[in-house]
Parts: structure tokens; C-alpha cells; sequence
């Protein structure tokens, strides 16, 4: 008799009251259930996997309802979930009784988790795929720029993050010029859109890119657990910063990033320098560049001063002193021995002179008497030529006077002159108002032409 | 010979040509320099005049940029809140 009929034939029986004992009433039950393979889909509530059991027990509940199960440990193992309570989980199995306590559980033969925690161990999974293959290693993480000049967004063109993030740059670091990649960011379009957003952004000749979301479901952020925006990511040839989401939730996507920022807004305050913060460092700069010029300055004086209190530079007669001494001994030394010298020197030319005296008186009185016997002679001699020379001179002296004009002059004769002084001896020399000067015997009588007539000889003149 | 060092000591490229990464380098430099005490008197002199006028150019780039967007893909929606919220801001 199956325990389908035993049932029937128990619920025929009822009437009669025939009574059964519990292990009849259990087998009936244990029957009835087995065979009967389901599904469920619920809740952990409760787990108990104590060491030396062979089996895990937990319970599986939903909004009204409880259910306990048991897992054989071989089984549980294999299953590769680590139950935990909140968990969603899909169970397969059937309704076993344990007839000792009386008590119904499910007996698990499948157990994976569903929902949420499905997606979630999917994640897992893809993570540690890419962790094997060195995606996430941290020598892979680039540094990012310090000063970008042009920054890249990839983000929904709409909602709250992109204009939290252009916000925060803007703040920031306005002078980075922004290129925004608006994309998709959920439904089953948006891993190929962030890729070809992440690409454009970085085509554009972006310093770096941020990467970002606002917060939302679990299931809704799965386009950031995609492996092929994981794998854009790590080949973009610019650094990433992720902003996804909030804390506590960590994506493929952020495990890949070059940064992780736990929100948009916060990727892009690590993603660029704060103005602000600079201008109070340039400010630092400043004071600490003109104190260490008043150093150097303060230096070099004390330097200046250190020097000009060396004695020698604040006394100058210590520069010579010595010197100026040597010069005074010497010139003392001089002054005593220069006299000395003067007088020594004067004996000496007097003595000099003396024997010079001497020689010249005996040398001249030799030729002295030489010179008297000429000077004798040569008077003897003038004393004897003058008188003839005389007597020739009054010769010439009576024939000179014999042939001079004036002597005809004085017999009455007379030189006419013109102006030129020559003499006049022809009619034609002159002419008429010309003036001539005419010599007679004691003085010149000026006269002017009257007249001049020719006299006709036939004498030839001289 | 101090002439030559002056001239090779500091970087005499102008300062509008430097990156803000370069400048900002630099005005380190200088200042540690100064800081050091080992120039001569008018090698300071030139490297504060050049850390003068970095820090006047940087501070001058801090202070007078403005964002620029450029939109590629999507269309950017006007937050509603943007233009109160910006001039709080900035």
C-alpha cells in the first residue's frame, strides 16, 4: 500500500476511530512526502554548522513562513556557498521526517544563492578570474597626474553625479578643462556604452578619466561589474578613478580603477588639486622664498659689518704703522748722517781747491811773460808799416778828388736826376711838367720841365 | 665666471611657457636653494627675482580660470539647482 492510499484509506477510516500508533502515523506522513522534489527560493534565517555534525542546519523563511533545513556536509560543500543569514538562496530538495522528534525538515540537495547574493557570487567569481590574471595588482595602479590639464567624465549625462563632479572640479580646479562622455549607465546597453564613453573621453587627449554613478540597487550597478568595461578600464591608456555608488559596495569596475573613490563627488576631489589648498602653499612659498633672501641678505651684511670691525679697516694708521715707523727711524737716521756727510765733503773740496790754487798760480806765470814779448813785437812791428801806408793813402786820396764830379760841380756844372734818380742826359728822357731834381755844387734844386728842345750836333755822343 | 654661473644657475625660460607642474617645481627649487644659504649674494638676487615672478604666475593661473565643458556624447541636463547652488560656490 502506497502512503498516498494509507492516507485515503486512513481518512475512509476515520469514522471508525481506529487509532494508530505514531510511528504509523509518521511512516503515513514520511510517505506521503516523499518523492515530492521541490524548489523554494527564501530566506537564511538561522544557520547552525557546528563542527563534528554531519549535516548544516538552517532555516529558510519568507515574509510569513519557516522552513528548516538540513544539508549533508558532503553536499553543502560542493555547493560552494557560504550560507549566511539574510541570504537569498534557491533550494532544491524534498520534506523528510525525522521520526524520532516527530519533526518535518527539508532536505537540501541543491543550494546556490538567488537574487542579489546570485549576482553578488557571480561578481566574486569574475573578480577572482581578473585578480588571476593580474588586473587588479597593485604594480598595475597608475599614479595620476598631479595637475591635469584636461579631465574626462563618464557618467549619466543627467541626474546628480555629473553635476556633482563637474561641481567639485569646477571648485577644485577650474583651469582643467572637462570632457564629458554622457552615457548610459544602467540596462543591458550600458557596459558597451561606458566602454565606448571611456574611449572617446580618453581619444580626446584627456590626462585621465573618472568613471561614476550615484548610489542605486545592486542589481542596477551591475553594468560596473561587467568584465568588459573591467578589462576597458585596465587597457585605457589613461588613468581611472572610479566613483560608484556608495560605501560600502565595491565593483569590478573599482577593483580595476587605477583609484577608487567611494562617490563621484569624492573621485573628483582625488581626481584633481585643490585650488584653495594650492594658493595657501604658493602663499607658504612666498614667506619662506623672502625670508631666505632676508637670510642672505642679513648674511652677507653681517659679513660686511664682521670685516669692517677688523682693527685694520676701522684704524688705517694700522695698516702702515710698521712702515710708517721704518720710514721715521730711516729719515732720523738720514738726518744725522747727511751733515756729517756735507761737511766731510766740504774739507774735502776746500782742500781741493787749495792744491788747485797752487797748480794754476805756478802754470800761468810761464806763459805770461811769453805773451809780454809778443804784445812787444807786434807794437814794433804796427809802429813801422803805418807811416807808409799813410803816405800811399794820401796819394790816392789827391787822385780821387781829381776825377770826382764835384769838383766839376764846383766849376759850375750841375746833374739833372728824374724821380727814378737817373741821371739825365738826353732831350728825350724827359717830357714836358715832368719833375727833376737837379745837383750843383752845394745842394739839389727841384725844377719842372718847361720845355725841351733838341740842339742838333753831329758830335757823337759818348 | 659668476656672470656664466648666473646664467646657467636658474632656468630663464618664460615663466608662461612652464606648465603649472614645471613653475610650481621650480619655485621648490629656488626656495630650497635660497634656503641652503651656499649662493652668492647676486645669485640670490636673480633666483628670488625668478621665484617671484613663478609664484605671481602661478597664483595668477590659480586664481583667474574658468571651467570649460565639452560635451562628446549625451546631452548634459541643467541641474535645477546648479545655478544657486554655483554661486554659493564659486
Amino acid at each position: 500500500m502506497s502512503a498516498q492510499d494509507r492516507l485515503v484509506s486512513s481518512e475512509q477510516h476515520s469514522s471508525e476511530r481506529k487509532a494508530l500508533s505514531v510511528s504509523e502515523a509518521l511512516d503515513i506522513v514520511k510517505g506521503a512526502l516523499k518523492g515530492i522534489r521541490l524548489t523554494i527560493v527564501g530566506e537564511v534565517s538561522e544557520v547552525s554548522a557546528k563542527r563534528g555534525y554531519k549535516a548544516v542546519y538552517f532555516t529558510v523563511k519568507d515574509r510569513s513562513s519557516s522552513l528548516s533545513c538540513l544539508m549533508w556536509n558532503d553536499i553543502y560543500r560542493a555547493s560552494g556557498v557560504d550560507l549566511q543569514i539574510g541570504q537569498e538562496v534557491e533550494i532544491t530538495g524534498f520534506f523528510s521526517l525525522y521520526a524520532a522528534r516527530g519533526t518535518m525538515n527539508f532536505d537540501v540537495r541543491r543550494l546556490s544563492l538567488a537574487g542579489e547574493g546570485r549576482l553578488r557570487m557571480e561578481v566574486a567569481r569574475l573578480a577572482k578570474k581578473l585578480k588571476s590574471e593580474g588586473l587588479m595588482d597593485p604594480a598595475r595602479k597608475r599614479k595620476l597626474p598631479r595637475f591635469p590639464k584636461a579631465v574626462g567624465l563618464v557618467t549619466s549625462p543627467s541626474g546628480d553625479a555629473v553635476h556633482d563632479v563637474l561641481r567639485t572640479l569646477r571648485r577644485r580646479w577650474p583651469q582643467a578643462r572637462v570632457v564629458l562622455a554622457g552615457v548610459q549607465v544602467e540596462g543591458a546597453n550600458a557596459p558597451r556604452e561606458l566602454v565606448r564613453g571611456l574611449s572617446c573621453a580618453a581619444a580626446a587627449g584627456v590626462d585621465l578619466v573618472i568613471l561614476g554613478r550615484g548610489g542605486g540597487a545592486y542589481e542596477n550597478m551591475m553594468p560596473f561589474n561587467d568584465e568588459g568595461l573591467a578589462r576597458a578600464i585596465a587597457a585605457c591608456p589613461v588613468p581611472v578613478v572610479t566613483g560608484i555608488g556608495h560605501e560600502p559596495d565595491n565593483f569590478i569596475a573599482d577593483m580595476v580603477a587605477d583609484v577608487r573613490a567611494s562617490t563621484p563627488t569624492l573621485a573628483a576631489a582625488v581626481a584633481v588639486p585643490d585650488r584653495a589648498e594650492l594658493l595657501k602653499l604658493l602663499s607658504a612659498r612666498a614667506a619662506s622664498l623672502s625670508a631666505a633672501m632676508r637670510r642672505v641678505v642679513d648674511g652677507a651684511q653681517a659679513s660686511v659689518r664682521r670685516l669692517s670691525d677688523r682693527p685694520v679697516l676701522k684704524d688705517a694708521h694700522q695698516l702702515f704703522a710698521q712702515d710708517a715707523m721704518a720710514v721715521d727711524h730711516l729719515a732720523s737716521r738720514l738726518e744725522r748722517v747727511l751733515p756729517a756727510n756735507i761737511d766731510k765733503q766740504r774739507n774735502l773740496a776746500n782742500q781741493l781747491s787749495a792744491r788747485l790754487l797752487r797748480v794754476l798760480e805756478g802754470a800761468t806765470s810761464q806763459p805770461r811773460s811769453a805773451l809780454a814779448r809778443q804784445s812787444d813785437r807786434l807794437a814794433l812791428c804796427l809802429s813801422s808799416g803805418v807811416p807808409r801806408f799813410q803816405q800811399q793813402v794820401g796819394l790816392r786820396a789827391a787822385r780821387l778828388h781829381d776825377l770826382s764830379p764835384l769838383a766839376t760841380l764846383g766849376r759850375g756844372y750841375a746833374i739833372a736826376r728824374d724821380a727814378s734818380g737817373a741821371i739825365v742826359k738826353r732831350v728825350a728822357q724827359v717830357s714836358v711838367g715832368q719833375p727833376l731834381a737837379v745837383t750843383v755844387s752845394d745842394g739839389v734844386v727841384s725844377c719842372r720841365v718847361e720845355s725841351a728842345n733838341e740842339i742838333r750836333t753831329d758830335t757823337v755822343p759818348l | 665666471m659668476t656672470d656664466a654661473q648666473t646664467d646657467t644657475r636658474f632656468d630663464t625660460t618664460p615663466v608662461e611657457e612652464l606648465s603649472f607642474r614645471e613653475a610650481l617645481a621650480q619655485l621648490d627649487g629656488i626656495v630650497g636653494e635660497l634656503e641652503s644659504n651656499t649662493l652668492e649674494l647676486e645669485d640670490s638676487l636673480v633666483g628670488y627675482e625668478r621665484g617671484v615672478s613663478l609664484l605671481t604666475s602661478l597664483q595668477k593661473r590659480l586664481t583667474d580660470a574658468q571651467q570649460k565643458v565639452d560635451v562628446l556624447m549625451g546631452e548634459l541636463s541643467a541641474a535645477p539647482d546648479d545655478v544657486t547652488r554655483d554661486t554659493t560656490l564659486s
